[in-house]
């Protein structure tokens, strides 16, 4: 008897929980659903680093300048600016009218907090102030102009101000609030304010009447953190997310939601570049001859086609094509196991000599590629062994203390797009990521470049560390790999963001 | 009695200790949250990073940090998530609750699918009916729950679109995590069930009640059921603290905002405060149920009392 009633329950309960799921409608009309892979727990811009922050804040707030996905660099909430004093001083002149969701004005004042926050106390708790080092101080000349004063020129500060720590953020508010409010209730003057944040579940947005911009097609925009890959495609497989955003996809899922009629994947040259550098400074690797042997010895084209499902971009340097340096001229060498076996046996290497590459071993798509790479360089004639670490142990030990075998992954790309951002601290001597080389002709370039603002020099002396860096065989470049973006039919008018700033005002729902 | 109880409390008190700065001393061991903070940035010198070890509170000796840590814990101050700054105790306010519903879920399923089944099993000891249940049991003990999970979302949310696949928003969102963990706990149950019923079926009252001429349902869920409820309920009582462990896996396949997810988390992003705290929740919770059990044990049975 009571197993029959028992049943009859689950059944009544199935049926009452279905039909109220049912009830409420899985699409309502001018709102879209994203899932996130991360929580970065503060909404503050001077707080984190996390691409993840990014693609939920671009819609709060605003810098001075504006990069889009097309990344250009245009005015945002400053209207114009001049480089004056040999590039120690910016004058800006900032849009009027404009007001943050609050009310409160945007002025020369608030670009001043601003940056006096992030330059002072509040900002050295956290990651974002290193990052705008050369600003020395922030000068108010009139309402609606200030002058960035530097401490040396910065030909990367104009992009630094479109994102991240340089956020302009409302000075009354924060007075009167406090900052642990302001971290979990954020108000800037961008086309979408802030309603809601439950931390691990989910931040809601809306639609801004006040903004100085396009104003949002969409009424909501709800943000779900989901970090599992496969429940955020089953999400999305449901219904009940319209936009899974990067890095959450992994190639393999690709063919699930392209199989789907109503989703549809979307994709964009990322930031991230992925190589195995080599350590120049002891073991075979150290002989230049052997470090091109191998990367002959490596069909890096077919590991693209194959493992990751021609969702990448081969490359000669590291960087992607949407990198500032970026030469259209160097060509990846080529595929050519005959001549990797003449120059290994030029330097005197041994058939089977041993050769071993360090991976983080949690990133699965990559310990493929690794695969691949280990047999294609035994059929040279070298024997590679794959050693896997804990991302953080691989990171903040092995690498910077120059504990790594032969090989090892580096798999980086900054927002900013520009080279220098990961070229110095990768080739110049004694920095973090250059563990083994130390070469005074790549130092003085490197540090060349960081004088200079202007740009078609600093192009070239950028492209010229990236030749230099491929004629000495640094690395062994694979690949730029695309940013993959899971979306449903019903959204209109999505263009995916190469570094995941996503601004979403021009977007629509059916 | 109360040097049992006082006994056994200092037991339980040296467990939580001994967990809580093992967890705490191992994690500082893996990686230094200053780093993790600050990748992707480009340009971080050594004084960035002792700046914002500075604001974490991580230049201090570990001691100082752990009996600061013990220190807020009595005023339910569990310190700030390195990841935002957001206070700990807001974050497992928010998830134990999360965390134990889905718990309580997952034994009421069990219970109902396991008493039944056990019985009938019981009943029909050595028939069809108690070898099929008897070979599901060990199928169910053979499935890995993740696995389970995954084509419950499959069938249910993507081809029926009955339930939805993630999320805790409604009644709804309990079904499918509920039954993962509930079938798994079953398998196990049944067996237990089966066993303890076996036993009492062999009583003289059963017998007697039987020979009253009641009906079987009577004798089966009144009089036999009652007398096995108390090792049963005993093992449950056990049980409960061993699926909070299991409940982290169910909780990443279903995106749960409970313990297990805020532990992932934070063992992912080096957040100290966090994942001591969710430890400490975890090991309180399963020593505070080892401890009620013990002192009911002594309650019953004085021999336990002054062994």
């Amino acid at each position: 008897m009571i197993k029959k009633q028992g049943l009859r329950t689950a059944i009544m309960a199935l049926a009452v929980a279905g039909g109220a799921f049912m009830a409420s409608p899985a699409w309502a009309a001018g709102t879209m659903t994203i899932s996130s892979p991360q929580d970065p727990g503060s909404w503050d811009p001077v707080d984190t680093f996390l691409v993840n922050w990014a693609s939920v804040a671009t819609n709060i707030y605003d810098g001075l300048t504006y990069r889009g996905p097309d990344t250009k660099l245009v005015p945002g909430l400053a209207t114009s600016w001049e480089t004056l004093d040999d590039g120690k001083r910016i004058r800006f002149k900032l849009r009027e009218g404009v007001k943050f969701h609050d009310g409160e004005p945007f002025n020369a004042e608030a670009v001043k907090f601003t940056f006096d926050r992030l330059m002072g106390p509040e900002g050295s708790k956290g990651p974002q102030k290193s990052n705008y080092a050369s600003i020395d101080h922030v000068e108010v000349i009139d309402d609606n102009t200030v002058d960035f004063h530097l401490k040396q020129p910065d030909p990367v500060l104009l992009t630094k101000l479109a994102g991240y720590g340089a956020m302009i953020v409302p000075p009354k508010y924060i007075a009167e609030h406090g900052e642990d409010y302001f971290n979990t209730h954020p108000v800037g003057t961008g086309p979408f304010k802030f309603v809601s944040y439950e931390p691990k579940v989910g931040i809601k947005l809306e639609k801004f009447d006040g903004f100085w911009g396009d104003k949002a097609k969409l009424d909501h925009l709800n943000y779900r953190f989901i970090s599992e890959p496969s429940t955020a495609v089953a999400e999305l497989q449901a219904g009940r997310v319209d936009l899974v955003i990067p890095p959450t996809i992994p190639i393999g899922m690709i063919p699930t939601i392209k199989g789907d009629p109503n989703l549809d994947v979307v994709t964009s040259p990322s930031p991230t570049v992925y190589a195995l550098r080599f350590n120049t400074k002891n073991g075979i690797t150290k002989d230049v001859k052997v470090r091109k042997a191998l990367i002959y010895g490596v069909d890096r084209q077919a590991i693209i086609d194959s493992i990751l499902g021609g969702e990448a971009s081969p490359i000669a340097s590291f960087q992607g094509k949407l990198s500032f340096g970026y030469d259209p001229s160097m060509k990846p060498l080529p595929y050519d196991p005959a001549k990797a076996k003449e120059l290994l046996k030029e330097a005197g290497v041994q058939p089977g000599a041993p050769v071993q590459i360090d991976i983080r071993g949690n990133d699965a798509t990559f310990n493929e590629v690794v695969q691949a790479v280990a047999s294609y360089l035994q059929i040279v004639g070298i024997n590679a062994t794959i050693k896997p670490y804990e991302t953080n142990v691989l990171l903040n030990d092995i690498i910077p203390k120059g504990k790594t075998g032969a090989m090892f992954q580096q798999s980086w790309g900054g927002w900013t797009l520009d080279f220098d951002n990961t070229a110095y601290f990768m080739y110049h001597t004694g920095e973090k990521w250059n563990p083994y080389d130390s070469d005074p002709k790549m130092d003085e370039m490197l540090e060349s470049q960081r004088a200079i603002t202007d740009r078609a020099k600093r192009e070239e002396i950028l492209r010229n560390i990236a030749n230099y860096a491929a004629d000495r065989a640094l690395e062994m470049p694979l690949y730029n790999l695309n940013a993959i973006f899971g979306i449903s039919k019903r959204v209109k008018n999505f263009t995916p963001a190469p570094d995941s700033r996503l601004r979403l005002n021009e977007v629509s729902v059916d | 009695m109360a040097g049992f109880l006082i006994k056994r409390f200092l037991q339980a008190v040296f467990v939580v200790f001994v967990v809580t700065i093992t967890v705490s001393f191992a994690i500082r061991l893996t990686g230094d949250p200053a780093l993790m903070l600050t990748q992707g940035a480009g340009s971080v010198t050594e004084a960035d990073l002792e700046r914002i070890r500075e604001a974490l509170g991580l230049n201090q000796p570990f001691l100082v940090q752990y009996f600061q840590f013990i220190k807020g814990m009595f005023t339910l101050d569990f310190g700030r998530s390195f990841l935002g700054g957001t206070p700990v105790s807001g974050l497992l306010a928010q998830a134990l609750p999360a965390t134990l519903s889905l718990a309580f879920a997952s034994m009421i399923v069990s219970i109902i699918l396991s008493i039944p089944l056990g019985i009938k099993a019981a009943v029909a000891k050595g028939k069809w009916a108690d070898q099929i249940i008897r070979i599901l049991s060990l199928v169910g003990l053979s499935f890995p729950n993740f696995w389970l999970a995954t084509m419950l979302v499959l069938l249910l949310s993507i081809t029926f679109r009955l339930l939805p696949p993630s999320g805790m928003d409604n009644f709804a969102s309990f079904i499918m995590p509920a039954a993962t963990m509930g079938i798994i706990l079953t398998a196990t149950n049944v067996r237990l069930v089966r066993t303890a019923m076996l036993e009492t079926l062999q009583s003289q009252y059963i017998m007697v009640a039987r020979a009253k001429g009641l009906s079987e349902n009577v004798v089966l869920y009144k009089h036999a059921l009652r007398n096995c409820a108390i090792p049963l309920i005993t093992y449950f009582g056990l049980q409960f603290g061993a699926l909070l462990g299991g409940i982290v896996v169910i909780e990443r396949v279903f995106n749960w905002p409970g313990l297990g997810t805020l532990a992932f988390d934070a063992v992912g992003g080096r957040d100290y405060p966090v994942l001591q705290a969710v430890i400490t929740v975890l090991s309180l919770l399963i020593v505070g149920i080892n401890l009620l059990v013990d002192i009911a044990y002594g309650l019953i049975d004085p021999r336990i009392r002054t062994e």
